[in-house]
């Protein structure tokens, strides 16, 4: 049972446009935003228990919150960054309904006081990057943008912010040095972005998805979205599941929904004749279910990371009989690889490690030590850096090697996958 | 400094010692012209040599004169990195470092001396060396006409004639370069 | 102030501190190579891990702000697993060449490896190769390989050279040291770098394979380069100087110190210095003992001024030497008479302030010189001795030891040839000098590594300078000079610092500390 609340309108081919979306009540929040106080939104926005939706799940009311009263300038950053692989849910919607983001953004920028906020969005996403800039100018041109919108007296600018596709420019510190025309490296925390961030000033990131979920707590108000999803993870959430189902893609259910009903149900189940084998629900960093977890496993925060998992980005990777663990795992890590900014130690040279010893095994010459050096090497990741793509690289392999230990052992001693007719990683 | 003790009654009867040291020595002369020395079976003559005609062999962990190896370009191996002059109880090794054109050698010695009056020929600069590129060699005749012939350099050390062109050493930059290492 | 138990020792720092400072000032060992007293803290080493109490997770040291009652601690079996896995990344793609490498002996790979690891490598795989030799400038050469990424240079063009020409190109484990187009490292503080690198990656072009750390002593003194006076260490051993670098001095220079001041070696070393007195004229002339040459000298000038008036003779004074030696030298122009002309190489510059640490002022006791001259007495205007110069007997100069920052030397040279004789206590051996028209004398001095004394540097801080080593042993320090041309013996008076007697570095030490 799916549950459309931002995506509602998604079918409609002119929702993307001002006035489509007009009709389907857009902006209307935004006018009833400005008949509150902006504390009246944060309060809001707390007691709905929205939680972000980019990955870590932080509540977002607490950290507006955080901004410090100073009298500083505040700058909003949406993350538009959509770089955990297996995700694609930020980017239908950029496509789709711009304009949900931009007054989510708008309505935000009103409650935490800021007078310019920037879509950081990847440089992949050309369609994305232009409905936003269509967007932002028609919003402009309706006077949803600039001086005294709507006649409150509240300014605000907005602007896109094109990135060049890194997958470090997604972590929140990393974005902002990216944007301050830097690097794209994390920052050390603290100080924490919310007290000094953007050009050291307090900054609030907010992922695409959380930002539009603000219009719908103003709409339906705190009951009707706490109507969905747990009591700890209220409301609805988009799913991007991709992987061996036959039906791909975003799908929105409450929180708390069971993860078996996703696949089988919405997503129309496997292949004929395939057995499910794992999943991942999390995105590429989120550590693996295998098929007897994933039967009773939840789409909610606290029970996934009951079962040792996360929740994380919401995308939801299917994997079936068909596919080699030692391969996935080898991907994985070339990915991680290529990613790592190289700041701290333990992650520039881990995942370089990491990669070149899943890949020795992937040609053959693997040592059955190899796999415990490998589970060693990942346990010294964790926790040990400035951001967390050490911790991204090293949870899927510990999990990996934890849940599918034997196909890595098959491998180092046959030289061959255990998946017959596997071949070998494609880079 | 040493003790100094004053001389027993005892030792002052010394010709007691010199009966007993003559008496070895001519028992010992005795029996060479009695029995003949031989080659297949242990004699009871004492073995001499005829040198500098006849040779002896030594073993192949002798630690003679110093060879230092070379590539296999026939460049000199050592890298001068003064590990061997640093652990020379001897400090008998000087050696002087420069830089060199090539990049992937960046580093050679311009002089290498090895003053062989000092060597105790105690073996530590062979095992000193990380790159094998000094080796104590099979040589022990170190007559020299005049003093500074004691001084070995880089010419004597590494391409003196018995060396025929040098010593490859075992240790390989290019190997070890492709090997990942 | 903030109270905090450290290994379980009770310490108090300053608000703001962090742990790591709180380390420092406990004197306990804590594994970093980021983390710079000097600099802004970067946190990539992820080394100076510690466990605080109350906080499940490891926290680095050098980011973490000490709080009232914390309880740290950096001894349990977590943290050093945590370091040892620290360094074991930090070296895995390594080349190991320390047999080739200038930092040997030093480096921070080699001294952590020792205190903290001592682990068995399980790397197998091959290691990421990138550029060796890399030509960084004049002054400097890098390898990225052996490059830890730690920061600290590109961190010290930032905050304190201020000059932004390096970075961290590239990404992940191919991430190098670089410049933007490969173009030079080339500013007047470039040589710190190098200093701050913990291990072989930057290695100074005049220093590298000239010699072994471990065959150096070293020893603190102050900087004679400028009147900025900043507290350096001369590494030396028995055959000279070899390099010099900055010791920590918060009133003074901080950690650094410019590169201007490390070619020291260039005019305190054996092979430019004057070895023995000499007496002649147009490079014609012989050697002389310096005690006797002096001696001769003071004779002489007592005759000239008996004979002829003290107005024929001039004593000629640079801000090159000691307060000690400043005044043993002006007493005796005051009791001889004569007088007392101040050298200053030059003029136009001796304001000049760079903002961090160079002055134009390249005396370091320009300061005490001027102090001396007001308290014995003496002194009279440059523009008097240029005119009367022809009319003099004797110019009696006491020269300048860094003749690299008296351009000047040879145009002075020809203004005292016009005088009948001139007499120069100078420590480097200059052409010029021996080639002069008229009669000269010239008297070994010694240079700042080689005499006790004080300078007082461009705000009047007086700062002790130490006797480090003996390169020319017939050298005279001014003071023993002037004794000697007033007649007095030199006589060992008991005060000879018997500690200086009894150690000798080069005879017998711990093996590989030589």
């Amino acid at each position: 049972m799916e549950v459309k609340i931002l995506s509602e309108h998604y079918h409609k081919d002119d929702f993307q446009g001002l006035t489509g979306y007009k009709a389907n009540g857009g902006y209307e929040m935004l006018k009833k935003a400005f008949t509150m106080k902006p504390q009246e939104i944060i309060d809001l926005v707390k007691a709905a228990g929205l939680r972000g939706r980019g990955g870590a799940g932080f509540p977002t009311g607490v950290k507006w919150g955080f901004l410090p009263d100073n009298g500083e300038p505040r700058y909003l950053l949406c993350n538009a960054d959509e770089g955990e692989p297996g995700t694609f849910k930020d980017r239908e919607m950029m496509e789709r309904a711009p304009h949900q983001l931009v007054e989510g953004m708008i309505i935000s920028a009103f409650a935490i006081g800021s007078k310019k906020s920037y879509i950081y969005i990847r440089g992949e996403y050309d369609d994305s990057i232009n409905s936003c800039r269509q967007a932002i100018k028609e919003a402009y041109d309706a006077g949803l943008l600039g001086k005294n919108i709507m006649g409150s007296g509240f300014d605000h600018d907005m602007d896109v912010y094109c990135g060049a596709g890194a997958y470090i420019c997604g972590e929140e510190t990393g974005m902002i040095s990216s944007l301050e025309g830097k690097k794209g490296q994390p920052k050390l925390k603290p100080p924490f972005p919310a007290v000094q961030g953007y050009l050291g000033k307090p900054t609030i990131v907010n992922n695409v998805e959380t930002l539009a979920s603000v219009i719908y707590i103003l709409r339906d108000g705190v009951d009707a979205y706490r109507k969905y999803g747990t009591e700890k993870s209220p409301g609805t959430k988009l799913f991007s599941v991709s992987g061996n189902v036959v039906k791909p893609g975003n799908y929105e259910v409450p929180l708390g929904y069971p993860l078996k009903d996703l696949i089988f149900d919405l997503c129309g189940g496997l292949k004929p004749g395939r057995k499910l084998k794992a999943v991942i629900p999390g995105g590429s960093s989120a550590p693996i279910l295998t098929a007897e977890e994933a039967m009773v496993a939840t789409l909610d925060y606290e029970n996934l990371a009951q079962h040792g998992s996360m929740l994380g980005s919401g995308a939801v990777m299917v994997i079936d009989d068909s596919n080699c663990m030692v391969d996935l795992l080898g991907v994985t890590l070339h990915f991680y690889h290529h990613e790592s900014c190289g700041q701290c130690t333990p992650c520039r040279e881990g995942t370089g490690w990491l990669d070149k010893i899943v890949h020795s095994i992937l040609d053959g010459k693997g040592r059955l030590q190899d796999i415990d050096l490998m589970d060693e090497v990942a346990g010294h990741m964790m926790g040990r850096t400035i951001c967390a793509l050490s911790d991204a690289a090293a949870m899927p392999t510990l999990s990996f090697l934890k849940k599918f230990r034997d196909e890595f052992e098959f491998y180092v001693r046959e030289g061959r996958s255990k998946v017959k007719g596997q071949a070998h990683a494609q880079m | 400094m040493s003790l100094v003790k004053k001389p027993s009654f005892k030792a002052s009867w010394y010709l007691i010692g010199i009966f007993k040291g003559m008496g070895i020595t001519f028992s010992n002369m005795i029996r060479n012209l009695v029995k003949k020395a031989g080659n297949d079976k242990i004699s009871l003559a004492m073995k001499t040599y005829n040198y500098p005609e006849e040779k002896y062999e030594y073993g192949p962990r002798f630690k003679g004169n110093h060879v230092l190896t070379v590539k296999k370009d026939g460049s000199i191996r050592c890298t001068a990195c003064m590990l061997c002059a640093t652990n020379c109880p001897a400090q008998c090794i000087k050696i002087t470092a420069a830089e060199s054109d090539d990049n992937t050698v960046e580093k050679y010695p311009i002089s290498y001396e090895i003053d062989i009056l000092r060597c105790v020929f105690c073996g530590y600069c062979e095992e000193a060396c990380p790159v094998d590129a000094i080796r104590m060699g099979p040589e022990w005749q170190t007559a020299a006409l005049n003093g500074s012939d004691f001084s070995y350099d880089i010419k004597h050390l590494a391409y003196r004639a018995q060396l025929k062109g040098g010593i490859v050493s075992r240790v390989d930059e290019e190997e070890r370069h492709k090997a990942g290492i | 102030m903030l109270k905090c138990k450290i290994n379980g020792q009770d310490v108090e720092v300053a608000e703001g501190s962090s742990i790591i400072e709180a380390f420092k000032a406990t004197g306990q060992d804590i594994a970093h190579y980021c983390w710079h007293p000097g600099l802004s803290v970067a946190g990539v080493c992820r080394l100076c891990m510690v466990e605080i109490e109350g906080n499940p997770r490891l926290q680095i040291a050098c980011n973490t702000q000490v709080q009232e009652g914390m309880v740290i601690n950096n001894n349990s079996d977590k943290i050093k697993d945590a370091v040892k896995w620290g360094l074991d990344f930090h070296l895995i793609n390594h080349p190991l060449d320390c047999p080739i490498c200038a930092q040997a002996g030093e480096c921070q790979l080699q001294i952590q490896y020792m205190k903290f690891g001592q682990y068995d490598p399980e790397m197998a795989e091959r290691k990421v190769k990138k550029r060796k030799v890399v030509d960084l400038g004049p002054k400097i050469v890098l390898d990225t390989e052996r490059c830890i990424l730690c920061s600290r240079c590109v961190r010290f063009t930032d905050e304190v050279s201020k000059t932004n020409e390096l970075g961290i190109f590239n990404r992940g484990d191919h991430s190098e040291i670089g410049t933007v187009d490969d173009r030079p490292l080339d500013n007047p503080y470039s040589v710190n770098t190098v200093d701050i690198c913990p291990v072989g990656a930057l290695t100074s072009r005049e220093f590298r394979f000239q010699q072994r750390v471990w065959y150096l002593k070293n020893e603190t003194t102050v900087c004679n380069g400028c009147s900025t006076g900043c507290s350096t260490k001369v590494y030396f051993n028995e055959e000279g100087m070899w390099r010099v670098k900055p010791d920590h001095n918060d009133d003074v220079n901080g950690y650094w110190m410019c590169d201007e001041g490390r070619g020291t070696p260039r005019f305190v070393n054996k092979d430019s210095r004057l070895l023995s007195a000499w007496n002649g004229q147009k490079d014609e002339g012989q050697d002389l003992e310096a005690g006797a040459a002096a001696k001769a000298v003071g004779q002489t000038l007592k005759k000239v001024v008996a004979e002829q008036g003290s107005d024929k003779v001039a004593f000629v004074v640079t801000g090159q030497y000691t307060d000690q030696e400043n005044r043993a030298f002006l007493s005796l122009a005051k009791d001889l008479g004569v007088k007392v002309y101040h050298w200053v190489n030059n003029p136009e510059k001796m304001d000049e302030f760079d903002g961090l640490l160079i002055r134009g002022d390249k005396n370091p006791n320009t300061y005490g010189l001027k102090e001396a001259m007001k308290e014995v007495g003496v002194g009279s205007p440059w523009s008097e001795l240029e005119s009367s110069v022809s009319d003099l007997e004797y110019v009696v100069v006491a020269g300048p030891e860094n003749h690299f920052a008296y351009s000047d030397l040879t145009d002075k040279v020809d203004l005292f040839s016009k005088a009948n004789h001139q007499v120069w206590f100078v420590a480097g051996d200059h052409d010029v000098l021996r080639a002069a028209s008229n009669k000269v004398s010239l008297i070994p001095t010694k240079t700042y590594v080689e005499k006790d004394g004080t300078y007082k540097n461009f705000e009047g801080r007086e700062q002790r300078i130490r006797r480090v080593m003996t390169l020319v042993p017939g050298a005279l320090s001014l003071t023993e000079a002037s004794k000697l041309m007033s007649g007095q013996e030199l006589l060992v008076d008991g005060n000879v610092s018997e500690s200086y007697r009894k150690t000798n570095f080069f005879s017998s030490n711990e093996r590989g500390y030589l």
